[in-house]
């Protein structure tokens, strides 16, 4: 994973920049709000792994920041800064959800052992959530299927690239069936016989990423009882997919272009040099030339993954393929329900020829699976969609699908009172996904009672 | 100005000066980041960063005026002091720096710790050598590194600072060597 996004939330300026100065030597990414109003503004628009909030500030107290945070963000992790003396509010807060507390003046050693200790929590939830994701996409296909336009051209470039070894770089928005695609290359080329090995880059903090892909010498540390081969290791003969290449550190970029160059690695405590033969196809929905811009990805990297590359269109630029994907899943959810549901009303159809999907095929899944559970005939009329609102019927003609777009999200927000979570499970995007959007369309939350 | 002199790192002791450590670092210096050092003292004591209620040095507004007190083509300074010093949210801090920025230090004061009258003073110029090199290393963009060997890497106590090397790990020497290329081109 790449480095971490912590907030911190303290009204006094010298203790942010004093903080802020700290983290960001230790490697993180660190943004400052000098009050409570500040930070929730700050956290509809970007997404934070880690929130350090004093307790005691003029106006939004940190007790009242972190009820706010916990009802729509309930992942992110709050630490509670507080003074000697105010432990028993500290307490309140674990109780009302706080990841821990801090007495100010800190021992540097005890914030950097809790901020570990945190990404060590979060990796495992990250990497749970991956696994069990991975194992609904072994039966899934949906984003593969298509009928002609831009994934006739994905079709034919995977054709052409899976015979020849190189290293393919995919890249393309949320939903859009990058592994899928990495997958179909695989199976087309002559490695088909070999392992497919999945790695979700995202998912792992930078040192579970080094073993998990290098493995590691029995005795390396602590908990390595036993020798462990690593992915790479495991893709002997096979395809090494690496997921989310974007969200890597670093270190492992620079380990990873050696891995590329010399095809040698050795494991985790290892002095033995271990060869490995694997086709590296890589994937992000990360735009990479920013990240070179800002330094954040090496460009020698990107130029040893960029060797070909493809972009999965979004679904809203094969438009031509919602019928049959619709089709699709209404025959497989309605199986699986066992309800007689079997035609799509023509308005249901128009509506979502009209939607952008933002979140792509997953979204569209999800959409057809909840009309299959709600429809009440036997056809899908557009009150069972969750895309579908009344007003659009009144939208003029002037409305961008953007507009559109907007609005919906906005609607899903408000009707899961802004729990990020939650909305991004309807809408069938990743919350990053919607973070960025929230932030390109601007859509404000409408200020509540303070509750305090 | 010649590139020579655009490229030194500047050393300044503040209060005591002790030469010998200061050709120590020195020597460590050209042989980790590649470039010369001089000895150019720019502040008399760090008394204007004293705070009588921590009884201890608030080390960023020091390196605020190390950085604008250095001369111009100086690359960048490095401050020592006998100071205990801190930032406000810590107990204490062995040294602070500018991230990728001009100015940093490092502080004597808790690397004494654990040593006996009798120790040879090498344990203690190592520690200072070290520390000194990892500040610098900050500005020069390099973050902490989880390598405990590396010299990036962030000791919490003096026993720490004793178990890591004098070197950068083989990430952290891409990381510099990309850095000073970004800086020479510049």
């Amino acid at each position: 994973m790449d480095s971490t996004k912590i907030l911190i939330v303290d009204d006094e300026l010298i203790m942010r920049e004093s903080l802020a100065g700290w983290l960001e030597r230790d490697g993180h990414e660190v943004k400052k709000a000098a009050s409570g109003e500040d930070a929730l503004e700050m956290l509809k628009t970007v997404k934070f792994d880690i929130l350090l909030v004093d307790m005691k500030m003029e106006g939004m107290s940190g007790l009242e920041v972190l009820k706010r945070v916990k009802e729509s963000d309930p992942e992110v992790a709050v630490v509670i800064i507080t003074a000697y003396g105010s432990i028993s509010t500290a307490i309140d807060a674990m109780k009302v959800g706080a990841y821990d507390y801090l007495l100010k003046p800190f021992d540097p050693s005890e914030l950097g052992m809790l901020i570990e200790k945190i990404l060590h929590f979060q990796a495992q939830a990250r990497e749970n959530l991956f696994l069990k994701e991975q194992y609904k996409d072994r039966t899934r296909y949906e984003n593969m299927i298509a009928q002609a336009g831009p994934m006739q051209e994905v079709f034919d470039l995977i054709t052409d690239v899976a015979p020849t070894g190189s290293t393919v770089l995919i890249t393309g928005e949320t939903g859009t069936g990058k592994g899928l695609a990495a997958k179909a290359i695989h199976t087309a080329s002559p490695r088909a016989e070999g392992p497919f090995v999945v790695v979700n880059c995202g998912a792992f903090p930078e040192h579970l990423l080094e073993s998990e892909l290098f493995g590691y010498q029995k005795g390396a540390f602590t908990d390595a009882k036993t020798n462990k081969k690593g992915r790479l290791e495991l893709a002997h003969g096979g395809t090494l997919f690496l997921d989310e290449i974007g969200e890597i550190s670093m270190r492992m970029q620079i380990d990873l272009l050696r891995v590329l160059e010399d095809r040698i690695f050795y494991r985790v405590g290892g002095t033995q040099p271990i060869e490995a033969d694997f086709r590296v196809i890589a994937a992000t929905n990360k735009n990479l030339d920013e990240a070179i811009r800002e330094r954040t990805f090496r460009e020698d990297l990107y130029y040893r993954l960029n060797v070909i590359s493809f972009t999965m269109p979004p679904l809203r630029d094969r438009k031509d393929d919602i019928p049959l994907l619709a089709e699709h899943f209404l025959l497989r959810f309605s199986q699986e329900t066992n309800r007689h549901i079997d035609q799509i009303s023509r308005e249901a159809m128009d509506e979502m020829m009209l939607y952008e999907w933002p979140g792509n095929v997953r979204e569209l899944e999800n959409a057809i699976e909840r009309a299959v559970v709600v429809g009440k005939t036997r056809k899908i009329i557009p009150q069972d969609l969750p895309i579908f609102h009344p007003e659009h019927l009144d939208a003029t003609p002037d409305n961008s699908l953007m507009e559109i777009e907007k609005a919906h999200i906005s609607r899903i927000l408000d009707d899961n009172q802004w729990n990020i979570s939650k909305a991004s499970q309807v809408l069938g995007i990743d919350r990053s996904t919607l973070y960025s959007k929230i932030k390109r369309y601007g859509i404000q939350r409408p200020s509540g009672p303070s509750g305090a | 100005m010649n590139k020579t002199q655009q490229q030194k790192v500047i050393i300044s002791p503040i209060g005591k000066r002790d030469d010998e450590l200061i050709e120590l670092i020195g020597a460590d210096i050209e042989s980790v980041f590649g470039h010369k050092t001089e000895t150019i003292p720019l502040l008399d004591s760090a008394d204007f960063a004293f705070d009588p209620v921590r009884k201890q040095y608030h080390s960023t507004p020091i390196l605020e005026k190390l950085a604008a007190l250095a001369p111009s083509q100086a690359m960048k300074v490095l401050g020592m002091a006998e100071d205990d010093l801190f930032i406000p949210i810590l107990t204490h801090v062995y040294g602070e720096a500018q991230l990728g920025g001009r100015a940093c230090m490092v502080s004597t004061y808790r690397l004494k710790e654990g040593l006996s009258l009798s120790a040879s003073g090498d344990a203690y110029q190592r520690r200072v050598v070290k520390e000194a090199i990892h500040e610098l290393g900050h500005t020069f963009n390099l973050r902490h590194c989880r390598d405990s060997a590396c010299i990036m890497h962030y000791c919490h106590t003096v026993e720490d600072v004793d178990r890591k090397t004098g070197q950068l790990c083989r990430y952290c020497k891409v990381l510099l060597e990309d850095e000073l290329n970004i800086f020479s081109k510049s």
